[in-house]
């Protein structure tokens, strides 16, 4: 039997298996319903048909009843009452748990639709790009950008179906609660999918087919399409944490106040970003993939470009997205202080210094990379000895960030320390330091991206001189600023102190945009001093790339995981009290476990999606003739197949 | 031998999330349950009151989340060290009682100079409780730098306006057929 026969065969029979499995499952489900514990009495009677007499429950199919009196022998058995329906509150999922196994889909499912939504946004923007300047490498970039899309759209779409299916099953009367808040959303909801999905495939493979510009509108309608789905899906996950629009008891009063909650915009804007970034440092990572298994220069030198945007973009996109993340913690707050508060000093405290570690290495790794892309241009070397410093600023600012401020230490240690927050170490654990280090961190990232930009070429502009001075006379007045503020907090009431971190967030906001703005006309027709030399750079770059992927993913579930725990004991915040056995808030090591465990089987799928991607360049299978399988010499081909070569 | 990218890919996306996990079991482990209904029981000391009043303050109330007791310097939070003594004088005219009252069921009505007005009603949810457990963290508060002096037949202008005790009769959902019991 041929391998292909063989392959024929193990379909259908995999298929009736998969079939045959998904039926047992569901009939898993359906038969494990939670039971709350019974009271200890047992009630005295079974119930029977209304109207007949009450059968005691010991006599019912035990051998001495079917041993009874003879007339009772002979009677023909009467059918077992019918059970009344019961609507169950939660069902188990077996092993793991209904908690971890909803949390793991419901991560990746927005993993793959954080990657769905990113991708068309930044191959707009190539696309556009290409299409104003001309190059016709953007518009390649951009078509490979989508290659991504397809697949994942339809992995989306498979988890986003597991994800509803579980929790109606697992969760249904908290579902059902949540359709009825939500019921008018839906249908909008489903119309924006169906759009989607026509305006995905039309972008995708309309590609080439079009006028540029009625392309470009394609990726501009799949964008808003796009964004219109998340919002919507946003308004459901945002009203369970912050919920409004409805009365103590869980009645609807307004469903736009549902859906307007506090922490609804927030959320929007800080996704819309994070995804960026996110499915920034996805595509840089596919790039890196391809780059690795380059076998030519020239695919080389257009996987190290691709890398390199798909970076640049995730990077540009994570600078700002602390900023998002400051003002989504300030609705928070503004929503329940206990809300706020058990993020930031409660059980979620300790969470925030992981946090900061996976920050800090993303910030090193992405420093690293600019430092290593710096030896692909000619004439980098004056700027190559600046790195040492900006090293220097990195580490000490990530260790600033990573201080907690009650240390683990055994009994004689916390006696010898007074307490358990160390006498000078403590102060580098509270807010004051820790909102000056990270500031600090994305300017000195933001030095990097500039220098990296400036490699290679000189300004020629008559004020060439005084714009570098205005350039880093902003830059060291604004890091003063933001150092005397963190400083300054130590001083003051916490009425006071709180405030500090909005003048330090504008300030370094205000720098990085006017320093790009100088810098983008003190380099306009600049003199070029070296090329870049595309694809010349190490390997390890390339493994940079994909340690970013790795922790930006990380990073997004352990964030997805406090913004959902965050509620604790409760559905809906207040509203609707968790009273499953999974209410209990899980240790952090347990959730890094769970975290880890979806990203590892995310990269899994992705690589997946990589290899189907892929096959797009493969050069198409050529059947041979059958007498060359079979060894016999090939006829010569006839005149007639011949003419015209 | 030289190992496939796609091996060393692999490798690195292992390493990567184990040493993130590493992390994760190296800060403090704590798992968080579901507040429990406190038992309690109408003939109770004081003392005993302001014991259970305690493990309200650090379990359900979470009040020491953000309240320290004994702690100065940039504080976020009032500090509980001595309240007692201070809630005779705070308002002119008010007992201690009613005080400690006001600020658990009506808390912005009174905030302390210098501390941002953030102090959560703690007879409404996600705390929810009773008027019961109110008095009982009152004699907590009152056992911190004096004598607990409250019972559990003590009224004060709030009484009657704490969460329903578990067991009572929840209010029907008039459109909320999902809300849980």
């Amino acid at each position: 039997m041929t391998n292909r026969t063989l392959l024929i065969l193990l379909g259908p029979v995999a298929g009736l298996a998969m079939f045959a499995g998904s039926v047992k499952m569901a009939s898993s489900f359906s038969s494990s319903g939670y039971q709350a514990p019974a009271p200890a009495a047992a009630p005295a009677t079974a119930p029977g048909p209304p109207g007949a007499p009450a059968v005691p429950a010991a006599a019912q199919g035990t051998p001495a009843a079917a041993e009874g009196l003879p007339a009772e022998k002979n009677a023909v058995p009467a059918p077992a009452p019918p059970k009344p329906y019961q609507e169950a509150q939660y069902r188990a999922f077996p092993v793991v748990g209904s908690r971890v196994a909803i949390w793991m889909v419901a991560q990746l499912h927005l993993l793959f639709a954080a990657f769905v939504l990113a991708i068309p946004i930044f191959a707009f923007i190539v696309e556009a790009i290409g299409y104003k300047t001309g190059d016709l490498r953007y518009d390649r970039l951009a078509h490979e950008f989508t290659k991504l899309l397809s697949v994942s759209f339809s992995l989306t779409a498979t988890f986003g179906a597991a994800l509803t299916f579980m929790l109606i099953i697992l969760y249904p009367r908290f579902t059902n609660y949540m359709m009825s808040v939500f019921s008018p959303t839906f249908l909008p909801y489903v119309l924006l999918f169906f759009a989607e999905a026509f305006f995905l495939y039309t972008y995708y493979y309309g590609w080439g087919k079009f006028h540029p510009l009625v392309h470009l509108g394609l990726g501009l309608g799949l964008n808003l399409v796009g964004t219109g789905i998340m919002v919507i899906a946003n308004s459901w996950l945002t009203f369970m944490m912050s919920p409004r629009g409805v009365a103590p008891d869980g009645a609807v009063i307004s469903v736009w106040e549902a859906v307007f909650n506090f922490t609804w915009m927030p959320i929007n804007v800080h996704r819309m970003i994070a995804n960026v970034a996110f499915g920034g440092s996805v595509a840089a990572a596919y790039a890196a993939f391809k780059f690795l298994q380059a076998t030519t220069d020239e695919e080389r030198a257009h996987y190290d470009w691709m890398g390199y945007i798909g970076n640049f973009v995730a990077i540009s996109a994570f600078l700002p997205l602390p900023f998002a993340g400051y003002w989504l913690a300030k609705e928070i707050y503004a929503y329940s202080q206990t809300l706020g508060l058990t993020m930031m000093g409660g059980a979620f405290s300790w969470l925030f210094i992981i946090q900061a570690i996976l920050i800090g290495n993303l910030f090193l790794a992405a420093n690293y990379y600019l430092w290593l892309g710096m030896g692909r241009v000619e004439g980098a070397q004056p700027f190559q000895k600046v790195i040492k410093y900006l090293l220097g600023a990195i580490v000490i600012c990530f260790m600033v960030w990573a201080t907690p401020r009650s240390i683990i230490a055994t009994v004689s240690e916390v006696r010898a320390m007074r307490g358990s927050t160390h006498p000078i170490l403590g102060f580098l654990g509270v807010m004051s330091a820790k909102n000056t280090a990270v500031n600090i961190l994305i300017l000195t990232t933001f030095m990097s991206f500039l220098l990296y930009r400036r490699t290679g070429k000189i300004a020629t502009v008559a004020w060439a001189k005084t714009g570098n001075v205005v350039q880093l006379t902003i830059f060291a007045a604004v890091a003063a600023f933001v150092i005397f503020l963190g400083v300054y907090g130590y001083f003051v009431e916490a009425t006071v102190r709180i405030k500090l971190s909005v003048p330090q967030v504008l300030s370094v906001l205000c720098a990085m945009m006017s320093i790009t703005a100088i810098d983008v006309f003190l380099f306009r027709g600049a003199k070029k001093t070296g090329e870049v030399r595309w694809g010349r750079v190490p390997p390890i770059s390339q493994y940079v790339l994909i340690f970013i992927a790795v922790t930006f993913t990380w990073l997004m579930g352990l964030m997805g995981y406090v913004r959902s725990g965050l509620r604790q004991h409760w559905h809906v915040y207040g509203v609707i009290r968790d009273r499953s056995p999974d209410a209990f808030t899980p240790t952090l090591g347990f959730a890094t476990e769970v975290v880890s465990a979806t990203v590892l089987l995310f990269f899994l799928l992705i690589g997946v999606v990589f290899w189907i991607a892929s096959l797009h360049d493969r050069p198409d299978f050529e059947r041979k003739p059958k007498a060359l399988r079979e060894g016999a010499p090939v006829a010569p081909k006839s005149p007639v197949a011949t003419q015209g070569t | 031998m030289r190992i496939p990218h796609i091996f060393r890919i692999g490798a690195l996306v292992v390493a990567t999330t184990g040493f993130y996990t590493y992390v994760g079991q190296m800060v403090p482990q704590k798992e968080v349950q579901p507040p429990t209904d406190t038992v309690l029981s109408d003939d109770m000391s004081p003392a005993d009151m302001a014991k259970v009043g305690r493990s309200i303050m650090e379990g359900k109330g979470i009040c020491l989340t953000c309240h320290t007791i004994g702690k100065t310097g940039a504080l976020r939070f009032p500090d509980l060290a001595g309240v007692a003594i201070r809630a005779r004088t705070r308002k002119p005219g008010m007992s201690d009682v009613e005080y400690f009252a006001e600020t658990l069921y009506d808390p912005t009505a009174y905030v302390v100079a210098g501390f941002p007005p953030a102090m959560p009603q703690m007879s409404a949810p996600p705390f929810s409780l009773t008027d019961k457990e109110i008095l009982c963290v009152i004699a907590a508060l009152q056992s911190l730098g004096g004598t607990p002096t409250v019972t559990m037949h003590t009224t004060h202008r709030f009484t009657g306006k704490g969460a329903a005790p578990a067991g009572a009769p929840a209010p029907t959902p008039t459109t909320a057929p999902g809300a849980a019991p």
